[in-house]
């Protein structure tokens, strides 16, 4: 080795705190951001879908609670039968338990 | 030459247009373009943005990437360019400062990892010192520990050139830690 190399290869020792160094977040958020925008762009179906989706879901949603709550009101207001008594000729018949 | 066969399966999948597979490719260099980036610019939220704005601008070119070649060089050399650009807009803009007469704070504040440090910092003077072009090659060389032929790779200057520029670079930060290192 030189005295030339030396000088460098001592001075290299040396800077190696000078080497800037980022951490592991700072990697995954440049390349979460490259991806972003490197990534295709959407095509005109997949847009109608990214629309669509959310209101398909809201409706079905709208459906299932408007059906589960008239089922409710049926059951709610209609009086159970388990008797019936039948009054004729002074005679009482009854039907059921 | 691309001696990587990995690497050189991920530039094909990437040629026929698999972003996912560019990702492989950004995590296997990405710190060492940050690390370039920095060298040059000296500021770590510009490295950043360089080495981002770098991979997107190679994966816009990367239909005419040759074959067989290695990414590393290349995605270097861009990253070196867009900051070189950087730095030279950097001179121009104080320049016009300089020339309008009015005191103005640095805009390009280095955020330097070892200030605490004072033989660190010693080099980092003396390499701030040297004129741009020594500054950048003894920086790539002495911080990134890059080779004469890398250097050359991701400056696009000869290696002749690299090895004169490094030369200088040697003589004069010998004379300014001379206290340090006789």
């Amino acid at each position: 080795m030189t005295e030339d190399d030396d000088f460098f290869a001592r001075l290299r020792a040396d800077a190696a705190p000078l080497r800037y160094q980022p951490d592991e977040a700072t990697l995954a958020r440049i390349r979460a951001r490259i991806q972003e925008r490197i990534a295709p762009p959407p095509t005109v179906a997949e847009l109608l879908a990214a629309w669509f989706r959310p209101l398909a879901a809201a409706i079905t949603v709208v459906a299932i609670l408007a059906g589960v709550g008239l089922a409710s009101i049926d059951t709610g207001t209609a009086a159970p039968v388990d008797r019936v008594e039948i009054v004729a000729g002074g005679e009482t018949y009854v039907v059921g338990d | 030459m691309n001696d990587d066969p990995l690497e050189a399966r991920l530039i094909a999948r990437v040629q026929n247009g698999d972003a996912e597979a560019y990702d492989a490719l950004v995590s296997k260099y990405l710190r060492r373009v940050v690390a370039i980036a920095f060298s040059i610019v000296r500021n770590a939220h510009d490295a950043e943005d360089l080495a981002q704005e770098a991979f997107v601008k190679a994966y816009q070119s990367i239909g005419r990437f040759r074959a067989g070649a290695s990414f590393g060089p290349w995605i270097g050399r861009i990253v070196t360019n867009l900051a070189l650009d950087v730095v030279k807009h950097r001179t121009k803009f104080r320049h016009e400062e300089i020339g309008e007469a009015q005191p103005a704070g640095r805009r390009d504040d280095a955020e330097l990892p070892a200030l605490q440090n004072d033989l660190a910092a010693r080099i980092d003077a003396a390499l701030e010192e040297l004129p741009e072009m020594q500054r950048i090659v003894a920086r790539l060389h002495l911080i990134e520990e890059l080779e004469h032929a890398e250097i050359a790779a991701v400056t696009g200057l000869s290696d002749g050139t690299v090895r004169s520029h490094l030369s200088l670079a040697r003589t004069k930060l010998k004379a300014k830690l001379a206290d340090l290192y006789d």
